[in-house]
């Protein structure tokens, strides 16, 4: 039953327009932060935050540009969740889907689980290319990748990118239970991406910034980063308050679908 | 509005031979009640019509049949599975709910194609589905091509998919030419022919009684009449129109019909009178007329429309015109 759901989302999800946006703009946003901080870092110390080559020349140097560019590949998901559930509403397409598949939470799980794996594996392809243009990237700067390549590289690596794609994972379906509330494509986004990037950065982060560790994008971002020693946050921490609000959202969107009037 | 009367079919089949049964169907929303304790008895294998004006509960009606919207109270069952339980039921069904919706960026083939895949139905199904629409050349363009019409054939096609034994279509010829409406009706009646029983949902009236052999009207939310098309039409008498050959004579025969006890005699209009007694022959107000010294030169039977009979039944009048919509009556 949710493998039908699955399977059925898939055919909207592998249209071409989606699939080369989704993936391409992904891909050339992690390849535009690695250019960044390949281009930017000072030789010694660190400059604006930035790594220095020799720190890139280390084992973890190979994952830098793409945890950077993480905050970006989420919110890039949630908006993407947000338009596949909102669209349903708006188009009046949600009523044929329930007919066919009336039993919702199904449907809704289905749905959640083919665009999470969407966005998994754009995710997964936006980090081949992030490393690629690393490589070509260390070559022009004159930093040693025979570190990268190493066991610990490679552990750094794979430790890297799981924790990325947890947070994308999460950023995804956040998308997916707001476009699900608020039946819009268009506000799902706006309220989204304005609760990531002012509210929770710019606002709450620094008039009180003791609320921090319990905010679900800071929370994203620190499993992410693998910790956030900006605001002093440990792995675990951050990996439990976003569960709990994951879960959260995921049983309100769940009972409030189940029992919904569908009248778009 | 005041409803003249609530009727059941006499002789009312078993449900087992109901296609879609319900009973005290009630849906409110705050505290609006948008269908008022309707219970439906439609059998299995008709074409039913369900008439009534812009607002009047159809589509919430159907909605609630469709498990997209909860009943406030009562319930039912379709093809023997009961209401509360849509998924014992739905795989039988096909739908076309209001407008067709599907995915614009997607072809037509790829939206059935959606579709089958989440009713785990054989995607081999779409085929023919496409080809009984008239719509296998255009299947692999974008459904936002598509001109109205064709979107409509798609939503038939998609409400086919299943094999269904009961397709529910709302408002199928909403905003169709009038040749896409004959080919709809044409649709229509080949879906009889296979067995499947049709639930049509229409505020033209005209349309439906064109089609259906059963009929379902309803009016603020509340069930006016139901029950065979035949049946109804044959409760109703025709009106006798009939004109003098002068036209001086038109209100002296007003006069003699009133006097003779007719029970309804309209004005003169058009320099006619209309007649709308039963039990009274042609031959009779010829008679009378002669009696009295008025030669006729029109004596002709009115039958009444299913759209005359709706607004007999919902005690309102008709101010419109075959063809015109019942929602233009507010």
């Amino acid at each position: 039953m949710i493998g039908a759901s699955y399977l059925s989302e898939w055919v909207k999800l592998k249209r071409r327009t989606l699939l080369l946006s989704t993936f391409l703009g992904l891909a050339a946003a992690a390849a535009l932060f690695v250019v960044l901080i390949f281009s930017n870092a000072p030789a010694h110390g660190s400059g604006g935050g930035l790594p220095s080559l020799q720190q890139l020349a280390r084992p973890n140097g190979l994952v830098f540009g793409l945890t950077r560019a993480t905050f970006l590949l989420g919110v890039v998901a949630f908006g993407t969740a947000a338009a596949q559930t909102a669209s349903e509403y708006s188009l009046g397409t949600l009523r044929q889907l329930l007919v066919r598949q009336p039993r919702r939470v199904t449907l809704l799980t289905g749905k959640m689980l083919a665009v999470v794996t969407f966005m998994v594996l754009a995710t997964a392809f936006a980090a081949i290319v992030a490393f690629l243009i690393a490589n070509v990237m260390a070559q022009s700067r004159g930093v040693s990748t025979r570190a990268w390549f190493t066991g610990a590289g490679f552990g750094d690596l794979l430790g890297a990118l799981g924790n990325i794609e947890l947070a994308v994972i999460g950023y995804s379906i956040l998308g997916l239970v707001v476009g699900q509330f608020l039946r819009s494509a268009v506000a799902a986004v706006i309220v989204g991406f304005a609760w990531l990037l002012v509210i929770e950065q710019f606002i709450l982060t620094r008039i009180v910034p003791s609320a921090a560790p319990w905010l679900p994008g800071i929370s994203l971002s620190t499993i992410a980063g693998g910790g956030n020693p900006d605001f002093g946050i440990s792995y675990s921490h951050g990996l439990i308050v976003a569960v709990i609000y994951i879960a959260a959202a995921i049983a309100a969107a769940s009972l409030t679908f189940a029992r919904r009037d569908v009248t778009a | 509005m005041t409803v003249t009367q609530v009727t059941r079919p006499t002789g009312q089949p078993p449900s087992s031979s109901l296609a879609v049964s319900t009973d005290g169907l009630t849906k409110r929303f705050g505290d609006r009640t948008v269908v008022d304790g309707v219970g439906l008895a439609i059998p299995r294998g008709s074409v039913c019509g369900f008439v009534g004006p812009n607002g009047a509960g159809k589509t919430t009606t159907i909605r609630m049949l469709l498990g997209l919207i909860r009943p406030t109270s009562g319930g039912g069952s379709i093809l023997g599975g009961s209401l509360t339980d849509p998924a014992s039921y739905l795989h039988k069904v096909g739908a076309l709910i209001e407008a067709p919706a599907f995915y614009p960026q997607l072809s037509g083939r790829d939206n059935l194609k959606a579709l089958a895949r989440l009713g785990r139905i054989p995607a081999a199904a779409a085929g023919p589905a496409l080809e009984r629409t008239g719509m296998t050349a255009r299947a692999g363009d974008k459904y936002r091509s598509y001109s109205l019409g064709m979107k409509q054939r798609l939503g038939i096609a998609a409400a086919l998919l299943p094999s269904p034994e009961l397709l529910i279509l709302d408002e199928p010829a909403n905003g169709l030419d009038p040749a896409g409406i004959v080919e709809m009706r044409g649709l229509i009646r080949s879906f009889a022919d296979d067995g499947i029983t049709v639930l049509v949902s229409s505020h033209l009236i005209s349309e439906i009684e064109q089609v259906c052999d059963h009929v379902v009207m309803i009016r603020g939310g509340r069930l006016v009449h139901q029950g065979p098309v035949a049946d109804l039409a044959a409760r109703q008498r025709p009106d006798i129109v009939v004109a003098p050959e002068h036209a001086a004579d038109l209100a002296q025969l007003t006069k003699v019909l009133q006097f003779s006890g007719l029970p309804t005699v309209a004005g003169p209009a058009d320099g006619t009178v209309v007649v709308a007694a039963a039990g009274v022959g042609a031959a009779d107000l010829n008679r009378l007329a002669t009696r009295h010294g008025i030669t006729l030169r029109q004596i002709s039977e009115r039958t009444h429309s299913l759209e005359d009979l709706f607004f007999q039944l919902t005690g309102t009048e008709s101010a419109l015109t075959p063809g015109q919509e019942m929602g233009a009556i507010k």
